[in-house]
């Protein structure tokens, strides 16, 4: 970015005005913008280069990828980005979709093999369904009475999934009846829905109950999408019959493809029904249809380089982040060491984030928008909660830490080093970027809908439900995954509330010891062995950027398509 | 669903107002929930901070350059000496640099240019700690060895220079806004007396937002003193005084910010009571200090922005 010497200038009436000084203060401006960009992009691409290692690779094996997979996809996103724009979104979208659709697939996968068995997992779905099904025949049959729905809203779920009293209180309940010395508390409860799914004698094979429990809500969701879009009942439910048979042929197409039926069963769910709507939508608008073409040529430039090398006999690299790295347990060994447990724990850790901060924070958000007084001494209370939020969100996350151990471990007794500890420590930290951010999707809504919503006899609670969360909801999930990204990272906490360095295995519950990936990868960094330093960590970090890059990049997506529509 | 029309369409179901206000409640007790978190941090702190100053005397903690567990020396001075360098250095490199990048994008860069280097900026914030803290380790420190640098395999320069990096997109997004929302007819009034656009940058736009980006300044100052990962890892763990005399020294060698003394401290193994509640007392120090910062951080801001709406 030289700027053109004594380049004279333009004549302002009397003197020339030199344009050096301005030209080198944009060019340096602008290296200021970029320096730290190329700064990390340079460790990112050391890092990369350690994890993979490429140049292990006989050069006619990149000559060969170069030319099957590189060039066409640089050129076609060349075309995209010169001549049709609309198509190289459509290009990113359908090539993203799978892939996040088959990171949501592989958290199922973790959390159905390590937490949750099959079984359990059919029995809460359909326990959970029954509940929703009375809460609405109860909405109808009694559509006046408000405050008895409130009550049907929250003993149907209970009875249905946990029992009266849930199983969870009743051990704890006998357990300090048994500390004090009380003997046995309640000896007897109603069980739940659950636990009689659970215990009949005889259930269908696997996968067909991971049809009806996963494949059947999530096609029902997206079918109901397709019926609203296209108008029309029967594509819906065309499409729910078209998802449930695409996961149902898992029984013949699973074991061909490797996945077994159960894994071909998740991995469909996840991947198949979003593309197909996307696609629809795409095809029925007629705009950036040259974009389908990318994940083409990039699954056929994938397949066509390793048909290709396998001809012409060319090493492969030998990277240190492959398949078997991320399904090992950690070892002392750079070669059989592996991230699997702590990849486990991050992902259980964010189930018991979601679960605990979202609603809290969403409910935050929604009192200090849409209920919160703006005068009079609460107003003043209110000012004042808004500004502790804001300066929540500047506190040290060490401080977080701290506190975590202050009231989880010594005042509430949870185990030390434990997923939930550690969920809760880093949960309370991202909790003010969560309120803040849905406080701004809320903002967002425009009051007119509001006053209509108000005018046609709406109470608050009604206009918040209908009328401003499906608006903001959008926001309010970006918002949330920005934040969940910054949590999968946060590792002083983690420290602080002594989360185990490595776990051999994965923990199989939220009470059990966890380990996570940031915490991982720093127990690596401590090993001084250049197979260690450069190897295996190089692989954490890249698995941990690549997790948060694609969180990222969905959260940007949904706020692109989100602020178009607005 | 409902295809009647209701008698009366101003009646309510039966309850709802009582609903209405259990609704009410529960939202309240959520927001309710960020002030609980901030009492829940002093009491719980100050309890223990409390039990250590019972042992130890506040004076020689607040005074002591000596700060060594094992002989139960409790000076704080040398893990705040340890904080000002990296504070300093990383604000030394963010600072400069995010205020121009701030100016880049405010005033010269196109629409297109913008919404691709504003999010990318965003990401440097995105990247977890312990990935900078990584980064620092393994590939700077040895860089810097290799240019000929005299550090040590650990020391404050590079963990400063990542901790830079880190917050320049706090400095930028800052500072832009506050440049942005200097009305154009500054601009307008300046270019109508011939100013250059390097004069209008320099001369009107910043010194305009000075409020904006100072309280920007301040956030990131905080930010680089609470930040633990950076520096646990690549800064090591000897708590050492400033040295006044070579300022250079400061840079090359080991040194331990407060964060990661805290961090060393509540992971080592056999410490006494009183240096386990030590922890506290640093804890409470490090977010009463950053607790302030972000408050007149705040203030500055708020001030500001009265001025232009």
């Amino acid at each position: 970015m030289a700027a053109p010497e004594g380049d004279a200038g333009i004549a302002a009436g009397t003197r020339d005005v030199s344009r050096v000084k301005g030209r080198a203060f944009e060019a340096v401006c602008l290296a200021a913008t970029s320096a730290g960009l190329v700064a990390v992009l340079i460790l990112l691409l050391f890092v990369a280069a350690d994890a993979f290692r490429p140049f292990s690779a006989d050069p006619g094996w990149g000559l060969v990828y170069f030319l099957t997979l590189v060039v066409p996809v640089l050129g076609l996103a060349g075309y995209y980005y010169l001549s049709d724009e609309p198509a190289g979104e459509v290009a990113y979208a359908t090539a993203g979709i799978p892939v996040v659709g088959l990171l949501a697939a592989g958290a199922m996968v973790v959390l159905v093999v390590e937490l949750i068995t099959i079984i359990e997992l059919f029995a809460t779905v359909l326990a959970a369904g029954l509940a929703l099904a009375a809460i609405a025949l109860h909405a109808r049959l009694r559509r006046k009475a408000a405050l008895e729905r409130l009550g049907v809203m929250i003993l149907a779920p209970t009875v249905a999934i946990f029992g009266v009293p849930p199983a969870e209180v009743v051990t704890l309940l006998n357990w300090a009846a048994g500390e004090l010395g009380a003997g046995t508390l309640v000896t007897t409860r109603v069980t739940s829905l659950r636990e009689l799914v659970m215990m009949a004698p005889v259930l269908p094979a696997d996968w067909i109950l991971l049809v009806l429990s996963l494949t059947l809500p999530v096609a029902g969701g997206f079918g109901l999408l397709v019926a609203r879009r296209r108008d029309s009942r029967r594509d819906g439910l065309a499409f729910l019959g078209g998802a449930v048979a695409v996961a149902a042929a898992g029984l013949v197409a699973g074991p061909l493809t490797g996945l077994g039926a159960e894994g071909w069963v998740i991995a469909s769910t996840f991947t198949l029904p979003p593309l197909a709507v996307y696609v629809e939508g795409v095809l029925r608008r007629r705009e950036g249809v040259a974009g389908l073409v990318f994940p083409v040529v990039l699954v056929g430039g994938v397949l066509l380089g390793a048909v290709l090398v396998r001809q012409l006999g060319f090493a492969a690299p030998d990277p240190w982040l492959d398949p078997a790295f991320i399904l090992d347990v950690p070892s002392r060994t750079p070669e059989d060491a592996g991230i699997y447990p702590a990849l486990v724990g991050s992902v259980m850790m964010m189930v018991v984030i979601v679960v605990a901060i979202f609603p809290v924070g969403v409910g935050a958000a929604i009192y200090l928008e849409e209920y919160a007084p703006s005068s009079g001494l609460a107003g003043k209370v209110v000012t004042l909660i808004e500004i502790n939020i804001g300066n929540l969100a500047g506190v040290p996350s060490v401080v977080y830490g701290l506190l975590g151990l202050a009231l989880f471990i010594r005042v509430v007794n949870f185990p030390t080093g434990t997923v939930i500890v550690g969920a809760l420590a880093v949960g309370l930290l991202i909790l003010p970027i969560v309120i803040i951010s849905a406080q701004e999707a809320i903002r967002a809504v425009p009051d007119s809908h509001r006053q209509a919503s108000y005018g046609m006899g709406a109470t608050r609670w009604q206009t918040v439900r209908r009328v401003v969360l499906p608006q903001a909801l959008p926001g309010i999930l970006t918002g949330t995954i920005l934040a969940l990204g910054r949590a999968i990272g946060e590792t002083a906490p983690l420290l602080m509330v002594g989360l185990a360095a490595s776990v051999r295995l994965a923990p199989n519950g939220f009470f059990d010891l966890g380990a996570a990936m940031p915490r991982q990868i720093l127990t690596w960094s401590s090993e001084f062995e250049a197979a260690f330093r450069h190897g295996v960590l190089a692989a954490g970090v890249v698995t941990l950027v690549a997790v948060l890059i694609i969180m990222n990049a969905t959260a940007i997506v949904i706020r692109n398509k989100y602020q178009r529509e607005a | 669903m409902s295809t009647e029309p209701a008698d009366d369409i101003t009646s309510r179901p039966r309850g709802a107002a009582a609903r209405e206000r259990i609704y009410r409640y529960v939202l309240f007790a959520c927001a309710a929930t960020s002030v609980l978190i901030t009492v829940g941090i002093v009491v719980l702190l100050a309890r223990d901070a409390a039990r250590f100053f019972g042992i130890v005397d506040p004076l020689s903690f607040f005074t002591g350059t000596e700060f060594i567990l094992a002989r139960n020396t409790f000076g704080v001075l040398p893990l705040v000496s340890g904080t000002l360098i990296v504070t300093v250095v990383s604000a030394a490199i963010a600072i400069p640099v995010g205020v121009a990048a701030a100016v880049y994008l405010s005033e010269y860069a196109s629409e297109r240019a913008r919404a691709v280097l504003k999010p990318a900026l965003e990401v440097l914030a995105g990247i977890p700690t312990v990935v900078y803290g990584i980064f620092a380790l393994v590939y700077v420190t040895p860089f810097l060895q290799a240019i000929g640098l005299p550090v040590n395999t650990f020391n404050a320069l590079s963990a400063s220079i990542m901790v830079g990096i880190m917050i320049i997109p706090m400095v930028s997004s800052l500072s832009e806004d506050a440049m942005s929302a200097v009305p154009d007819s500054l601009r307008q009034a300046a270019y109508g007396m011939g100013a250059t656009k390097y004069e209008v940058s320099t001369g009107v736009v910043i010194p305009a937002a000075a409020s904006g980006i100072f309280s920007s300044f301040i956030l990131a100052l905080s930010r680089a003193i609470g930040e633990t990962m950076i520096v646990f890892i690549a800064m090591g763990s000897r708590p050492r005084m400033i040295e006044l005399g070579d300022p250079l020294q400061n840079l090359w060698q080991a040194s331990e910010p407060m964060t990661a003394a805290m961090v060393r401290i509540n992971s080592a193994d056999n410490v006494s009571q009183v240096a386990f509640t030590s922890l506290f007392a640093i804890g409470l120090t490090l977010f009463l200090i950053t607790f302030l910062m972000n408050v007149i951080s705040n203030r500055i801001a708020a001030r500001y922005r009265e001025e232009y709406d």
